[in-house]
């Protein structure tokens, strides 16, 4: 655990409604992305956050962003001596706000602007925040293209002139532009070839040491998340049902979902035996979310008390949370 | 011409596939690109090949070319030849049949099956599942309507497909990711192919449901004794599903072998960065090893060896001086770099 800590989001629930339709059209139910969560992010670590499609990891994302508003909760944000509130900030507030926290998104393709030059893109977060005048900002462009390992004879250029790679180091240079505290990598690297991410996610593990930033670090790659990780939580159907430090998420999971997921993961050595955890079906819409436990329609270990009640958010181990009636049961080697 | 493809190929009965010299042309506005050049491999009977490459390796065109799937303005190698067994026993080159003959018809979903990477993309979503399997059983297995949504309605139970008499009826939105991707293996299978081309199959699954689709094609590998091609990006899946593998690197095999072989002893400098390059779940916070440089795009092309810019073993005058040759490996495969190729200029 880390001493400090950036970010607390408490019971963040993001819902949204599903309508008849038409002008007056009436909620006819909510699908809830996020179903009330909590946890703390430290100063300086990466809190790796993993789950499958439709469990909800983007929203957790984007509502600490305050890039959509929260249903409820809290994300309480340390910094500057004080706490803020994202969730209750607006206007200026929220505007002015916003330099502490960015985000770098998955396609280096569609999410560079292709008519501005490498310069202006990187230069556009010092422009919102009024960082100073143009030769200041040309300054502060081109140290932080160096940074990030950019050529800055090519600050010129225009993305398409770039690699997938290049395209995602100016990605990243954009976002520590304006030299923010916390950054969501949503899926930042899953869209490179082996070869390339390899080389980004060195670069964002560097400039983490050399900046002190904090990451949320989202990806569906349990591998890239065990390398880059401080802590890693895992989510299924908008819940959380495992948190710890990495070592022990990898070598001691508690949560039957964890342990599948690890299962799942083709490791490359065709001498060890390939024998993933069979868990029948697909995940649950999350418009009709299952009773009590959300996993046990698919949970080998299933009983009746895991369809009926759900199961509490609770410190298994030091550090450890866990929601699993029978984590301690299930604790065995599988 | 290649090692590989010098082996007496023609008499071995038990090759279903064996591709010599296959090279692709497109010409672009920019010019006349080449993103296959020289690639030759066999896929033996009942056995999996596995392709594993990153982008603009050349991976999916190759395959795309043994169904004559390539846009009319790219063109195959005038000595490229594409040997295929049928059916019935006897082989074809499919390399000079034009695209729209009816032989290649019959064998495009006939003799050779395909799945693709996006299950929704794949199925035309304004007909019914039943409907478009239908048709293709039909046209490749003489079957009256009744019969073939009995073998329609057969298959999406053997791909595991719960209820497979009302799912068959369903529109392909109707279903989830996993399933639909069952349903494209289920169709590709339905007309009992030869050889089964998976072209990134499991790459847009989640690893839960990747699991599930891995076993399921290994299983009906078993049952249907049929060849598969496989190509993906990932040497764990590679690892698990393929007997033999081909690296591919900008429009190469640059190594070729077993799979275990190719894994536990890598030959070529590419194939050894590569897998340098992989997390594990094993070595948690590890300082990953890149292969320094990006993959060059298809305009720039390097002389000599595709990967000597990118290589820490690079000999000047060498390497991007010529092609090396292929060299035959103790574990039966080959690889192609001047680390082993004592000399001579390659084709």
């Amino acid at each position: 655990m880390t001493d400090a800590k950036l970010l607390e989001v408490k019971n963040l629930k993001v819902h949204f409604g599903i309508g008849t339709g038409g002008l007056f059209g009436k909620a006819v139910g909510a699908i809830k992305a996020v179903d009330d969560i909590s946890f703390e992010i430290g100063r300086g670590e990466t809190l790796g956050l993993v789950g499958e499609s439709g469990s909800g990891k983007t929203t957790v994302g984007r509502a600490i962003l305050r890039a959509l508003s929260p249903t409820a909760g809290e994300v309480l944000f340390h910094t500057n001596g004080g706490v803020t509130d994202v969730t209750q900030l607006s206007g200026k507030a929220l505007f002015r706000f916003r330099k502490h926290m960015q985000l770098i998104f998955q396609d280096p393709y569609s999410s560079l602007n292709p008519r501005m030059t490498v310069r202006d893109i990187i230069a556009e977060p010092l422009e919102c925040q009024n960082f100073g005048s143009r030769a200041e900002i040309d300054e502060r462009v081109r140290e932080i293209a160096a940074k990030c390992k950019l050529n800055v004879e090519h600050l010129r250029r225009f993305p398409h002139a770039f690699s997938g790679g290049q395209r995602q180091r100016i990605c990243i240079a954009r976002a520590l532009a304006a030299s923010p505290e916390f950054i969501v990598c949503d899926e930042s690297v899953s869209a490179l070839d082996v070869s390339i991410q390899a080389e980004v996610l060195n670069l964002l593990m560097d400039l983490q040491q050399e900046l002190g930033l904090t990451y949320l670090f989202i990806a569906h790659d349990l591998s890239v998340v065990a390398q880059i990780s401080t802590r890693v939580a895992v989510m299924y159907v908008g819940r959380l049902v495992e948190f710890a430090p990495t070592e022990k998420i990898f070598f001691g999971p508690k949560h039957p979902y964890t342990k599948a997921l690890l299962s799942a993961v083709p490791i490359v050595d065709p001498d060890k035996e390939f024998d993933p955890m069979r868990l029948e079906g697909e995940i649950p819409n999350p418009a009709n979310v299952p009773s009590g436990c959300r996993f046990h329609t698919r949970c080998p270990f299933a009983q009746d008390r895991c369809r009926s009640e759900t199961p509490a958010w609770r410190e298994i181990d030091d550090d450890h949370f866990v929601a699993c009636h029978f984590a301690e049961d299930l604790a065995a080697p599988h | 011409m290649d090692a590989i493809a010098q082996a007496d190929s023609g008499l071995d009965q038990d090759l279903v596939l064996d591709v010599r010299n296959l090279q692709i042309s497109f010409r672009t506005d920019e010019g006349l690109i080449t993103p296959v050049d020289g690639v030759s491999f066999q896929v033996r009977k009942g056995t999996t090949l596995g392709i594993v490459g990153e982008s603009g390796s050349g991976k999916s065109v190759s395959t795309k070319a043994l169904m004559k799937l390539l846009p009319k303005t790219s063109s195959i190698g005038a000595e490229s030849q594409l040997w295929f067994r049928k059916k019935d026993g006897s082989m074809i080159d499919i390399a000079p049949v034009p695209p729209d003959s009816a032989e290649i018809r019959h064998i495009r979903g006939g003799e050779m099956g395909m799945i693709f990477q996006e299950p929704m993309a794949s199925f035309s979503p304004v007909w019914t599942v039943g409907n478009q399997m239908m048709e293709s059983i039909r046209l490749h297995r003489n079957a009256g309507k009744a019969e073939a949504r009995d073998i329609a309605v057969d298959m999406l139970d053997r791909v595991g497909i719960s209820n497979p008499a009302l799912r068959v009826d369903q529109y392909p939105h109707e279903m989830s990711g996993g399933m639909r991707q069952r349903c494209m293996i289920a169709l590709a299978l339905s007309t009992n192919p030869n050889l089964l081309i998976a072209d990134e199959p499991t790459t847009a699954l989640d690893v839960t449901i990747q699991a599930q689709i891995l076993e399921l094609m290994a299983e009906l590998q078993n049952a249907l004794h049929m060849s598969i091609i496989f190509i993906t990006h990932d040497m764990g899946v590679i690892a698990h599903i393929a007997d033999d593998v081909a690296v591919m690197y900008l429009g190469r095999i640059v190594e070729y072998g077993p799979t275990a072989e190719v894994i536990h002893n890598p030959r070529h400098p590419y194939t050894r960065g590569l897998l340098a390059a992989l997390p594990s779940l094993d070595e948690l916070k590890r300082r990953l090893t890149p292969v320094g440089g990006d993959i060059p795009g298809p305009m720039e092309r390097p002389r000599g060896c595709p990967f000597h810019p990118r290589c820490a073993e690079f000999k000047p005058g060498v390497c991007n001086a010529a092609i090396p040759r292929y060299t035959p490996t103790a574990g039966g495969g080959a690889v192609s770099c001047f680390l082993y190729d004592d000399g001579g200029a390659g084709s």
